[in-house]
């Protein structure tokens, strides 16, 4: 077959076509390129995201503002905060998952190569059926968090609240699909001699981090899946009248929520973890220490889920368990932070971007956490949520976090995928300016958030002492939107003119430096042994014990490359996607619509699984 | 020993380092997690029990025999399952083709009686979704657990068809092996389910 | 492992296997106790708490033979054990956490 032999490394290929070149994206089993997309679609809804953040605050700049009306404000922060948290910094996440797992752990694949193409294409409808929303005059307007029973058929009785839970509830079964791939990926398909104690900190974070995705969506899956039945077909599960209690919602989306902040969080404490030491020249300080410390996190995460819920009444043995809990994972975050600060110390530090980035991370998320460890009191929680200061808190974990870490990695890691090295200057312009406005627009947040002023409203009164500090807030907004445009500017020009990158410009410590930048289809000429976290700074510099660096390989042959077998593209996970959205978004629109979506969905379903079973002689996958 | 793991897997893009098939460990994940999502069902219900203000009570429409029947006929459905993968094992498709068909009509026999159990709660005592909170909470969690086993019916017949047309044999021990990990769980969590909800006062 | 080096005839990841005739006798094993779990339920005068605690215990038993013998995880690699008792466990806590949030006790008596 034309198209499979293509796939073979060293096979001859043909130039394609505009449409050749579009389908080939579309089929792509290609972890690399699945990537690539999840990483450009993931940046575009942050940019809208973004903007949405921007007329938030254009609104809220000066008192009694008529920019938005109330509606407007309530569609905004909602579609904000889904957007940020589903759309943006998971899928980023998940485009380092994807790029970056197999080369780290020296694997030439996924476990799954379709299944996980399938995770984008869901995603991508999930996220535009989210704003499909917006073309049918329905946007959601519940808050993020959704929480009943203001999202019940009585209280919210147009589609908006539907876009939003069959939205999410299609992005979960993206992002569990992809964890059953990485999970397998990263415990099956390790470099010969990779123990797990030997795989480099961000995988370890990445495999906490889909353990946290496999056990944690479930449970809003079970909130969604009751929502629906109420709005639907008349279930009671959130229904005061009939004795059912909103509470419930709230305890199922943050059994969900909790560890989800810790899925927003870790892959960022991941790149981190990479960056320093490679900046360092060091080894991570007391790694054993932070890959049990992350352990601790996503499984003690499970426990802490209630701290959202001070306010509503639990009672006092409620209350100061869940307080007990919140306080000890404080823990294992600050032995982490600690042992990233001992990685600099004594380090020949090179300040180049991608440090900058993972430094900005260590400093504002340690101020994010600081607040978050002051919430973790029920009686100190109660005069700070609801209100700006909860807002500042999680801006700082989220955007102090897990943005500047996502960028760190971006920064680090784009030379790997382009074969190009972003401009220094411009980066460091972009950081500057992100940094500056990042803190001028959220550090007042706090002293808002304590002088009363609340969460989610859309104006106030000028008499109450808050327009400086808001108007101040604004302006930062802008700074960090136009530190955005650095960065574009950046990709634009390293796009046209940019450095061409050597495949190892940081002189690394992990396997993704040993190979070409961009690297080839298969990753590796030749699978890797592994002696060492470190294993390619003890290829080029020794083990650090003496002993010399070890002899370099006879180079790669032809005929090794050529007995390297790919998987060939397919049609089947875009397809499939496409009939499960159809069948979803059926129930906005007609039975029918859902029946036939469904028959369509386990057609196609049957058609996926048979691809590779009794496969053509020759067919390889 | 690493080595030959590396060069095993060279062979079988399915076996990893491990030595481990990737299907089998991403069934068992998945099943991990389909844990937490029938807990949090399983929660639900029980979170509810005893709090709806109105409407038939459970131990007024529950009809234990039948309930107990259907159990039974899952754990059978279990035995035949290994049964068939036992003679696929020894290459006897035929036979593990009739095995699978079993589990596959043991499992239809469930769905069927969790219908006639569904519309006599309806027709007769008057229990819908939006009755009471027992009503809503009952019926989903059953009723997602009907859903399953169905999707297993569905899964094994595919099988069965398989079998049939000459394309399954022993070298697809390891996909009939995952569609029993997953009937088998099928199971337990009826097991769960039916102590629970059916058996505890 | 000793049978790594077959091919695909064998599953990737058995260590000891089962019989037929341990299949059966677990089975009987199941029925037997299915039918003490039911014949539990209309004991005269059972009181509540016996009642529960030995229906909890009888269905953790079949629990254990069917995911130990019938899903092989007795023979298994632990890694499948870990990816599957490990969220058991995390799902049982949780159902346990949100019975106490929800003062919905096992043990208060009701009418039967």
């Amino acid at each position: 077959m034309a198209t499979h032999a293509a796939f073979m490394p060293g096979a001859k290929v043909e130039t394609l076509t505009f449409w050749g070149v579009i389908a080939s994206w579309l089929t792509t089993v290609d972890h690399k390129r699945v990537g690539i997309l999840y990483g450009s679609s993931a940046f575009i809804f942050f940019l809208i995201g973004g903007i949405e953040a921007l007329i938030m605050r254009l609104q809220l700049a000066r008192p009694d503002n008529d920019l938005v009306s109330a509606q407007t404000f309530n569609e905004l922060f909602t579609m904000h905060g889904t957007t940020m948290v589903f759309l943006a910094i998971m899928p980023m996440s998940a485009a380092f998952f994807n790029y970056m797992i197999p080369l780290m752990i020296g694997a030439r694949d996924v476990a799954f190569p379709r299944l996980n193409a399938l995770s984008y294409w869901i995603f991508l409808s999930g996220g535009l059926l989210l704003h499909a929303s917006f073309a049918f005059k329905a946007v959601p307007d519940g808050g993020w968090f959704g929480y009943a029973n203001l999202t019940s058929a009585q209280f919210s009785p147009s589609h908006s609240i539907d876009f939003w839970m069959l939205g999410l509830q299609i992005l979960g079964i993206s992002s569990m699909l992809a964890g059953f791939n990485f999970l397998v990926t990263i415990i099956n398909m390790r470099a010969p001699g990779m123990t797990l104690m030997r795989m480099p900190v961000f995988i370890w974070m990445s495999f906490v981090t889909q353990f946290l995705i496999v056990l944690a969506f479930p449970a809003i899956t079970v909130a969604l899946i009751l929502l629906m039945f109420d709005r639907f077909f008349g279930t009671l599960f959130y229904a005061p009248a009939a004795g059912g209690d909103p509470l419930l919602w709230q305890h199922l989306f943050w059994i969900f929520g909790h560890p989800e902040v810790y899925i927003l969080i870790l892959p960022a404490m991941g790149i981190v973890s990479e960056v320093l030491p490679t900046f360092a020249r060091k080894p991570l300080f007391g790694a054993p220490v932070v890959i049990y410390s992350g352990i601790m996190i996503g499984f003690f995460g499970f426990g802490v889920w209630s701290h959202h819920m001070f306010s509503v009444g639990m009672g006092p043995v409620a209350d100061a368990a869940f307080s007990i809990t919140t306080m000890l994972i404080a823990v294992p975050t600050g032995v982490k932070i600690l042992n990233w600060l001992c990685t600099l110390w004594g380090g020949s530090i090179r300040f180049q971007t991608p440090l900058y980035f993972s430094l900005g991370f260590i400093a504002m998320f340690t101020m994010g956490g600081l607040s978050g460890v002051m919430h973790a009191s029920p009686p100190v929680d109660l005069q700070q949520t609801d209100t700006y200061f909860v807002v500042a808190h999680f801006h700082y974990v989220l955007f102090g976090g897990s943005i500047f870490g996502l960028f760190s990695g971006a920064y680090y890691w784009w030379p790997k995928i382009t074969g190009k090295l972003l401009d220094e200057r411009l980066g460091k312009v972009h950081f500057w300016l992100m940094m500056l406005g990042f803190n001028v627009t959220f550090f007042p947040q706090h002293y808002l958030g304590l002088i009363g002023m609340p969460r989610r409203i859309y104006t106030y009164a000028g008499d109450l002492g808050w327009n400086f500090w808001n108007l101040v807030s604004t302006i930062g907004a802008f700074m960090i939107a136009l530190s955005f445009l650095v960065f574009i500017g950046n990709v634009i020009k390293t796009t046209r003119a940019g450095k061409v990158a050597s495949p190892d410009p940081w002189d690394g410590r992990t396997l993704e430096w040993s190979i070409p930048s961009p690297p080839p289809i298969y990753n590796f000429a030749r699978v890797p042994q592994v002696h060492d976290r470190d294993e390619l700074w003890r290829q080029k510099h020794g083990d650090g014990h003496g002993g010399a660096p070890p002899p370099k390989p006879a180079p790669v042959t032809a005929a090794e490359i050529a007995a390297i077998h790919m998987p060939p593209p397919s049609f089947w996970p875009i397809l499939l996607a496409l009939a499960m959205v159809v069948m979803m978004s059926g129930l906005l629109i007609s039975m029918y619509q859902v029946i036939v979506g469904g028959l369509l969905t386990l057609f196609l379903m049957y058609k996926f699984a048979m691809e590779l079973h009794r496969p053509a002689a020759g067919h390889r996958h | 020993m690493a080595d030959h793991s590396a060069t095993h897997a060279a062979h079988d893009p399915n076996i990893g380092n491990t030595g481990l098939d990737h299907r089998k460990m991403g069934m068992w994940a998945f099943l991990g997690s389909d844990c937490m999502f029938f807990g949090s069902l399983i929660g639900t219900y029980l979170a509810y029990k005893g709090k709806s203000l109105s409407g038939p009570t459970p131990y007024e429409v529950f009809d234990i025999p039948l309930t107990s029947y259907s159990a039974a006929l899952l754990l059978a459905s279990s035995l035949t399952m290994v049964l068939a993968l036992a003679a696929l094992q020894d290459n006897r498709v035929k036979v593990a083709a009739g095995w699978l068909l079993a589990t596959a009509a043991m499992g239809l026999h469930f769905v069927l009686n969790q219908v006639y159990e569904f519309w006599t709660f309806v027709n007769h005592y008057n229990l819908t979704l939006s009755t009471s909170l027992f009503g809503s909470t009952f019926f989903v969690l059953t009723g997602f657990h009907g859903a399953h086993v169905t999707g297993g019916v569905i899964w094994l017949l595919l099988l069965v068809s398989l079998a049939w047309r000459g394309q399954l044999d022993r070298r697809d021990y390891t996909k009939v092996e995952i569609a029993g990990l997953y009937w088998h769980f099928v199971d337990i969590v009826w097991i769960a389910i039916f102590t629970i909800i059916y058996l505890i006062p | 492992m000793a049978d790594h080096g077959t091919t695909t005839a064998t599953h990737g990841g058995g260590g000891g296997h089962a019989t037929v005739r341990t299949y059966i006798q677990v089975a009987i094993a199941l029925a037997i106790i299915t039918g003490v779990e039911v014949a539990t339920l209309y004991i005269p005068g059972i009181p509540n708490p016996v009642l529960v605690i030995s229906l909890l215990l009888m269905s953790a038993v079949k629990f254990y033979l069917v995911v130990g013998f019938f899903m092989h995880l007795k023979y298994d690699h632990q890694i499948m054990r870990a990816l599957f008792v490990g969220p058991l466990l995390i799902a049982v806590i949780i159902i346990l956490a949100v019975m106490a949030l929800f003062s919905a006790f096992l043990l208060l008596p009701r009418p039967h």
